[in-house]
């Protein structure tokens, strides 16, 4: 197979030089701090509260030490240690995660929760990315793929080694260069179950429509993966990036959240991936699987399997004899379906009253911006359709007994063809 | 045996999304999209012409309009996807909007189907917890609420609503497969259908009141005898694989029935004899709504019969119309 050459596979990673502004901003605090204690006066730190996921936001604009109680003079504190572990990881050049900030002083943040939150809000506060303080999530994503990573410690890892399980994904900035080698396509995949399908069977090797990458952040991004994917979008503008996700309102608001970036880090720069493409699935996908799945679909629970067949051929009350045709060609496929543990039918389902509204809360978002483009009109499309059908799937309604391989080589095919 | 329809006219592109329902009234025809506006056109004129465009009506999209079924024409009701539901009165210069339901008032539950009495005087609502709200449109107030989840809203999503013409019963179909047909007089279920175990997307009276047609993802339409609540036949064509039925509407004689399937077919049924006496399947993808018009005086044009005409719409975004081959 000929692989059509593509410029310059190996692609450095620029090194981040934005964090020299945060270094600025944080000595400048630091200094105030310190000319505050001298002077012998109340000790502040500005510091502004998005709206956090729980709806709190108590806007205070300033946090004092000693303060006016006791919360204060503790949230003093933990903000305070926050400021110094990312002044000593700027000064270093060291990346710290939120986790080994909380571990390592569990006394003085509560939970792993505070320590995101003052992160997020420090951030917000000095008009920085939490990366730009050397502060990064510990990334859940998961990629495979034949592409290498030469970290900036010298390290190499190649993400096509671990086979069934793929590699977590590295920050951004702790990489160096990145060998892209004949990757034509970056997939992202919601369910991790199957990415570890795909990534055992060497799909992004052997896919049809070129070589690929796969990566799973295991159902809502979280924004090491969503920075991965905008660094390398504009590093690598050739690989085409495309999103396999449930059709559900989740899976597309988790599409919506890697093209438009989420509400409560929209502080963030550089986390978003417009032009990732939809690979599916679709509503057409699943109307076209209607005949398969026909006979399985939930039935109302006082009515067996059996007897609503049975209805079918025998309540022919009307007009017929004919023995339906369906029921011969339908038995050689439910034995198939015995050996198989995993059936599609079980992959779709009704809407919930919370489906619906999901997708309702989507619909509106997406008609509140002020231009409604092409790609907007297709989620719009989606979602009502999904609404008019009352029907979701999950990824494996589309698969083959297990195997999706054939559905995803046709689609990758067809998209990178355009 | 069987019957010969030809494509009468095509509205292509009718709408910029695809169509989810049409209605007629005896001089026009309701379509309405996933775009924001309504649209009338005129079916008197054998081109099909717009006659009216009211845009903006549904912000998100519309999924539901509908007029009387043998109504004198002057009512209509839309229902949108963010719940909102709209009525349309017909004035001397176009229609107008009459009044608003919103989603506040709408008392629980985001209407989903509506259905309009043949007086156009009431207004059948369901709701996705499975309770159908019947409206006083003068009175502007909610006269009647069928629970169907044995009370507090718990039922399964009510995706079908209809009133038969004599204004005695209304009939729900909904998602868990049931059917329930109520009695308006004494305020209370008459029969509880059983026979379609997958969610069922249209319900539909006879013009005589006699009959009632369910169908939905079994594929099948099922005919029940309104004096008893007897399931008295399926309809379905064994030779062809099933395909999920999202509409249906009886002719005027209540001789045939017409279906719509999420496979693209529309076909015309005839009930007494159980069999499909024509399919077409011309249009390009799933069809969400097919309907009859109401019965012409006179033929459109020069060389069309009397004969009665359909229509039929969906993810082509175009409307198609036919009419029954004469001299044949």
């Amino acid at each position: 197979m000929s692989v059509p050459a593509l410029p310059q596979a190996l692609v450095p990673i620029p090194r981040d030089d934005s964090g020299g502004a945060a270094l600025s901003q944080i000595e400048a605090l630091l200094e105030s701090i310190l000319d505050a204690i001298s002077n012998g006066v109340e000790l502040t730190i500005p510091y502004r509260t998005a709206r956090s996921a729980r709806g709190e936001d108590r806007g205070c604009r300033v946090v004092r030490f000693p303060g006016r109680t006791a919360q204060e003079a503790e949230r003093f504190e933990a903000i305070f240690r926050i400021i110094e572990l990312s002044h000593e990881a700027l000064v270093s050049g060291n990346l710290i995660t939120k986790r080994n900030i909380y571990y390592q002083n569990i006394d003085i943040f509560k939970s792993q929760a505070v320590v995101d939150d003052i992160v997020d809000n420090l951030a917000l506060t000095l008009g920085v990315g939490r990366g730009d303080l050397n502060i990064v999530a510990a990334s859940k994503a998961l990629i495979s793929g034949d592409i290498e990573f030469m970290m900036r410690s010298g390290a190499v890892v190649h993400c096509g080694l671990s086979r069934d399980s793929g590699v977590l994904l590295p920050s951004i900035n702790s990489l160096d260069k990145i060998d892209f080698r004949a990757a034509q396509w970056l997939l992202v995949i919601e369910k991790e179950a199957t990415f570890r399908t795909l990534a055992a069977s060497q799909f992004t090797h052997n896919c049809r429509a070129g070589q690929g990458v796969i990566i799973t952040a295991k159902g809502f991004p979280d924004l090491a993966t969503r920075r991965f994917l905008c660094s390398i979008s504009s590093l690598r503008p050739e690989l085409r990036l495309f999103a396999l996700v449930d059709f559900d309102p989740y899976g597309i608001a988790i599409l919506r959240t890697y093209q438009n970036g989420s509400k409560r880090l929209g502080h963030e720069d550089d986390v978003t991936v417009p032009h990732m493409r939809w690979l599916g699935i679709r509503s057409r996908d699943i109307i076209s699987h209607i005949p398969t799945i026909f006979d399985d679909l939930p039935v109302a629970s006082h009515v067996t399997k059996s007897q609503s067949s049975q209805e079918l051929s025998s309540q022919e009350s009307l007009a017929y004899s004919e023995v339906d045709p369906r029921f011969e060609i339908g038995r050689p496929a439910k034995r198939r379906r015995v050996e198989n543990t995993r059936d599609p039918s079980d992959s779709i389902l009704l809407l919930t009253q919370g489906d619906r509204k999901k997708a309702l809360d989507l619909m509106n978002d997406i008609c509140a911006r002020d231009e409604i483009d092409l790609e907007a009109r297709d989620l719009l499309q989606e979602l009502q359709r999904m609404l008019m059908m009352d029907t979701k799937a999950e990824i494996q309604a589309v698969d083959d007994f297990g195997n999706i391989t054939d559905w995803l080589d046709e689609k990758l095919g067809e998209l990178c063809l355009q | 045996m069987s019957k010969q329809y030809l494509t009468a006219h095509t509205v292509d592109q009718a709408h910029p999304a695809e169509i989810f329902s049409l209605s007629p009234t005896p001089t026009s025809l309701f379509s309405a999209s996933g775009s924001s506006a309504l649209h009338i056109h005129s079916t008197i004129d054998p081109s099909f012409p717009i006659q009216q465009v009211i845009p903006g009506v549904h912000k998100l999209g519309c999924h539901h309009v509908v007029t009387a079924r043998d109504g004198v024409g002057n009512t209509a009701a839309s229902v949108g996807f963010g719940g909102e539901v709209k009525i349309w009165t017909r004035k001397d210069t176009g229609w107008e909007l009459h009044w608003e339901v919103t989603p506040a008032k709408s008392n629980g539950g985001d209407v989903w189907a509506v259905a309009l009495s043949t007086d156009e005087g009431y207004l059948a609502c369901t709701t996705s917890d499975g309770r159908i709200h019947v409206w006083d449109i003068a009175g502007r107030e909610i006269i009647q609420t069928y629970e169907t989840g044995g009370g507090g809203g718990a039922g399964s999503f009510a995706m079908a609503v209809d009133l038969s013409r004599d204004g005695k019963l209304t009939a729900s179909g909904h998602a868990n497969g049931a059917v329930y047909v109520f009695n308006n007089d004494a305020g209370r279920l008459a029969y509880s259908l059983s026979g379609l175990t997958k969610p069922v997307r249209t319900v539909s009276f006879s013009p005589g009141c006699r009959k009632l047609a369910a169908a939905g993802n079994a594929g099948i339409i099922a005919i029940y005898d309104m004096a008893n609540g007897e399931h008295v036949g399926n309809l379905s064509t064994p030779s062809d694989r099933p395909a999920w039925i999202t509409s249906l509407d009886w002719n005027d004689s209540g001789e045939y029935l017409l279906s719509g399937s999420l496979d693209g077919k529309v076909k015309v049924w005839d009930v007494i004899r159980g069999v499909c006496v024509a399919t077409h399947s011309e249009t390009d993808g799933a069809l969400w709504c097919v309907r009859w018009l109401t019965k012409n005086e006179r033929a459109l044009a020069p060389g069309m019969s009397r004969g009665e005409m359909f229509c039929a719409a969906g993810a082509s975004r175009s409307i198609s119309f036919y009419r029954e081959a004469t001299g044949t």
